[in-house]
């Protein structure tokens, strides 16, 4: 016979996940082993066959999954499966299995599941309950990685021009022009020790009535900044611009016994390489010279975000750049201001709480900002400070940093305040926590210094953990905060179903999302004493201190990984179809791939939402 | 007809019949009479015609796809494309056969010991099964020389049947295979081959079954009537 002919089969598999990644004689394999069934409403319940268990794709109608004490785990329509949980564990089914509307099935056999499975990683990885697994194995498939593109190592040449430190000047300029560089990597005993450059030539040879004789040691550039190979270009280019240098050496960090240099890469380099809009965006901010300039330098924020979403960065960097982008700004109006106001009477650190703080700032991002100043405040000091202080919050509104409508702000004199002030302030949240008041307070405990000295910054964050680690009644506090919202279940055709088994047209993804997920990761932080705030960065320090167990950080970060992309892509997509910019998804045009991914990712954050509540409320 | 009288003209035309094949054929037919229809084997069948006079026209495809125990093994369905005498002519628009994809197709001869050795022991079904049947009938008769009758489930009858029960008069076009199966939530399916039709109607009959109560205590001689 000829198998294309049961077109209606081999069609539906074809566009449902993970059938849809297997070859197309597979699909024909498949479609010739299912058997249909049809299922009434009026039958109730599905009969189980215990000696023949299958893999029960819906093609139409709809069924609801409960768990044997009636806790509702799914409910599934077209293109969805059910009892696959015993294929892989060998199990009895236990769950039990409503039909609510007349369905049509396709039913699997074990011995082809079983034999996808073998055949097809990614088949085996869709059904294999490590749900984070199957994420980052998703995630890597799909999203272009830009951690993998943007590292500096992908624009450094692949074999480093180098010079020893006692060759001479002449041989360095004949290596210089046959190679065609403008600088020279200088070594001694291998180690770097400099660089040397066209600039170096004319400047400290020519110039100096020098002639070739001398040794390249004399002429180089000694104790050159350097950066890793693990560095993002971004990053570079920022070391570059901040200390006024076209020449970056590149170390490998594996190596710690001896400095390494593995290559070097020149601002054209990367240039040419990148278009680099961001670092050209951080460039021209700190170029400006009045706020009229900055307004109009940050107009180019949103192309740039809307560039990242669309060359699929992955959501962590994009928060990382769009961060990084806001707090050049906002150095900037500080550093402006400073110029018309005169010398700040005393040390202060400009603080960014919440999003800013932990950078993942998105579109629209509000401000949430304090100021730190490092004594009690005469009244010259607060005159200073609140013309300072209102000025660059104005100046960061206009950029399209809209004023914070909690007015957590540094223009708000009850957010300016001396260290001992903050200290006190913080004590009260977390010896005294008052559910409320920690509601409001927990943006505050993702700080972090954006301009002036880090000693004074580094004073209060200490003091701050120091009372907050292992504090059982405030974590406990925090803890029950954060169960108030829960992740919903999964998705139910074109809706949200929540695990109460209601349906709701749309996810807030940063409120059910990437919200709770920053809780969590907020909660262990500080009951651990971390200094890190960004989210990434506390599971990665959780998982390295043992308090978080290796395979529970991973699915917390890949499941913040995921909805954050999703937010954004979703923001993108809204961006593009002229719609308005929220964090609101309605799935009505998600693939069946990204709903399995996104139900996985709700799970991980339930489960370790459980295992919090386990951890600090157990005595509550 | 009574399922009683149904029986009886089976075991009449077995007595009857002088062909040995055809003889076997009405054999294996007797003692499914009786059973559930969740139990008795079923072939759902459709043919692709060169037009509907089973005298002039010629059968161009048959697909077959078999009900067991209640459920479809895929695995088990299949489709057959027939040699036709001169040209396809003016229904090859209608059906999307070109006569050169003909090439794979076997004589009509092949095609019915081949419809046969399938479908005996297996009670077919069919959408408006009489035209169906009478096609192959005709080509039975030319080919062995034998007269037959070929008991079949007709899912259009049985859906004319229950809309009657709820309905005076029926719709212009409300029985056929597409609306049958949007009234039972069933999947629109695109491509019209002989295959996807039986697949359809298949499909359709598990419906219907479902509709009426599950079929436990349905035989299949009551849905023959």
């Amino acid at each position: 016979m000829n198998a294309s002919e049961l077109q209606p089969v081999v069609q539906f598999l074809s566009s449902t996940a993970p059938f849809d990644t297997l070859p197309d004689e597979t699909i024909v394999r498949c479609a010739k082993s299912v058997t249909v069934g049809y299922y009434s409403k009026a039958s109730g319940f599905v009969k189980f066959d215990a000696d023949a268990p299958k893999l029960y794709l819906v093609r139409s109608g709809a069924f609801e999954v409960r768990d044997p004490e009636g806790v509702l785990v799914d409910r599934v329509a077209e293109g969805e499966f059910f009892g696959f949980s015993t294929l892989l564990s060998g199990e009895k089914v236990v769950n039990r299995v409503a039909i609510l509307e007349d369905s049509l099935v396709y039913h699997l056999p074990q011995a082809l599941f079983d034999q996808l499975r073998s055949e097809s990683r990614h088949f085996d990885k869709f059904f294999t309950r490590a749900f984070a697994k199957r994420l980052r194995h998703e995630a890597r498939f799909k999203a272009k990685d830009l951690t993998t593109t943007s590292r500096i190592s992908t624009l450094m040449s692949s074999s480093p021009i180098m010079i020893d430190a006692h060759a001479s000047v002449t041989q360095a300029a004949l290596l210089m022009r046959n190679s065609r560089v403008s600088s020279l990597l200088v070594t001694d005993n291998r180690k770097l020790v400099g660089i040397l450059t066209d600039k170096d030539l004319r400047n400290r040879v020519l110039a100096a009535g020098l002639d070739g004789r001398i040794a390249v040691h004399q002429a180089m550039t000694t104790s050159p900044i350097s950066i890793s190979s693990n560095a993002l270009i971004f990053e570079a280019m920022l070391l570059m611009s901040e200390h006024n240098i076209h020449h970056l050496p590149i170390i490998d960090e594996q190596n710690t016994e001896e400095v390494k240099a593995i290559g070097m890469v020149t601002s054209t380099d990367i240039l040419r390489g990148q278009g680099s809009q961001p670092l050209l965006l951080i460039g021209e901010i700190e170029r400006q010279r009045d706020l009229a300039s900055l307004i109009s330098v940050s107009k180019q924020i949103p192309l740039l975000l809307q560039n990242l979403i669309s060359a699929d960065a992955r959501a962590e960097e994009i928060g990382r750049v769009l961060t990084s982008v806001t707090d050049a700004l906002t150095r900037r109006l500080i550093v402006l201001n400073q110029q018309i106001l005169g010398e700040a009477p005393m040390a202060f650190c400009w603080l960014a709480f919440g999003s800013q703080g932990r950078q993942d700032q998105a579109a629209c991002s509000d401000q949430d900002n304090g100021l730190l100043v490092a004594e009690e405040m005469d009244d010259y000091a607060k005159g200073y400070f609140d013309a300072l202080t209102h000025a660059v919050c104005a100046g960061l509104d206009q950029c399209g940093y809209a004023f914070c409508p909690g007015n957590i702000m540094a223009q708000n004199p009850q957010w300016r305040m001396s260290l001992k002030a903050w200290q006190q302030v913080f004590e009260k949240w977390v010896v005294t926590p008052e559910p409320k008041a920690l509601m409001h307070a927990s943006i505050f405990f993702d700080m972090r210094s954006v301009f002036g000295p880090q000693s004074l910054f580094d004073a209060l964050q200490d003091k701050v953990l120091a009372q907050t680690k292992d504090n059982d009644i405030f974590l406990a506090g925090m803890t029950g905060n954060s169960l108030i919202e829960s992740p919903p279940l999964g998705f139910f055709r074109k809706f949200v179903l929540e695990r109460d088994g209601s349906e709701v047209k749309g996810i807030d993804l940063k409120h059910k999302g990437n919200a709770l997920i920053n809780d969590i990761a907020r909660v262990y932080a500080l009951s651990a004493g971390i200094k890190e705030v960004n989210t990434a960065k506390r599971i990665r320090a959780l998982m390295d201190a043992n308090i978080l167990n290796r395979k529970d950080a991973l699915n917390l970060a890949d499941a913040h990984e995921f909805i954050a992309h999703m937010r954004l892509s979703n923001q993108g997509y809204q961006h593009t179809q002229g719609l308005k910019i929220s964090n609101y998804l309605l799935p009505g045009h998600l693939s069946s791939l990204v709903r399995h991914q996104l139900r996985d990712a709700f799970k991980v954050v339930h489960d370790a939402q459980s295992g919090m509540k386990m951890k600090f409320m157990r005595s509550f | 007809m009574g399922a009683w009288l149904i029986n009886a003209t089976l075991k009449w035309r077995t007595l009857k019949c002088n062909h040995s094949l055809f003889k076997d054929y009405y054999q294996s037919l007797i003692p499914l009479m009786r059973l559930p229809v969740t139990q008795a084997p079923l072939m759902a069948m459709d043919l692709e015609m060169t037009g509907l006079d089973p005298l002039k026209d010629q059968i161009l495809s048959i697909g077959l796809v078999p009900i067991v125990n209640g459920v479809i093994p895929l695995d088990g369905a299949q489709q057959k494309l027939v040699q036709i005498r001169g040209s396809v002519g003016q229904s090859a628009t209608i059906h999307g056969i070109l006569d050169n994809h003909l090439a794979e197709a076997v004589t009509i001869e092949e095609a019915m010991a081949w419809f046969v050795a399938q479908t005996r022991g297996h009670v077919l079904v069919a959408h408006h099964s009489p035209l169906d049947c009478r096609f192959l009938q005709q080509d039975i008769l030319s080919i062995y020389r034998q007269a037959i009758v070929l008991p079949a489930i007709d899912t259009l009858v049985l859906e004319k049947n229950r809309l009657l029960r709820e309905h005076s008069v029926l719709k212009e076009g409300s029985l056929r295979l597409g609306a049958c199966r949007e009234r039972y939530g069933l999947p629109i399916y695109g491509a019209h081959s002989a295959l996807t039709d039986a697949l359809a109607c298949a499909e359709l009959l598990l419906a219907q079954v479902a509709a009426m109560g599950g079929g436990a205590d349905i035989s299949v001689a009551d849905l023959l009537s």
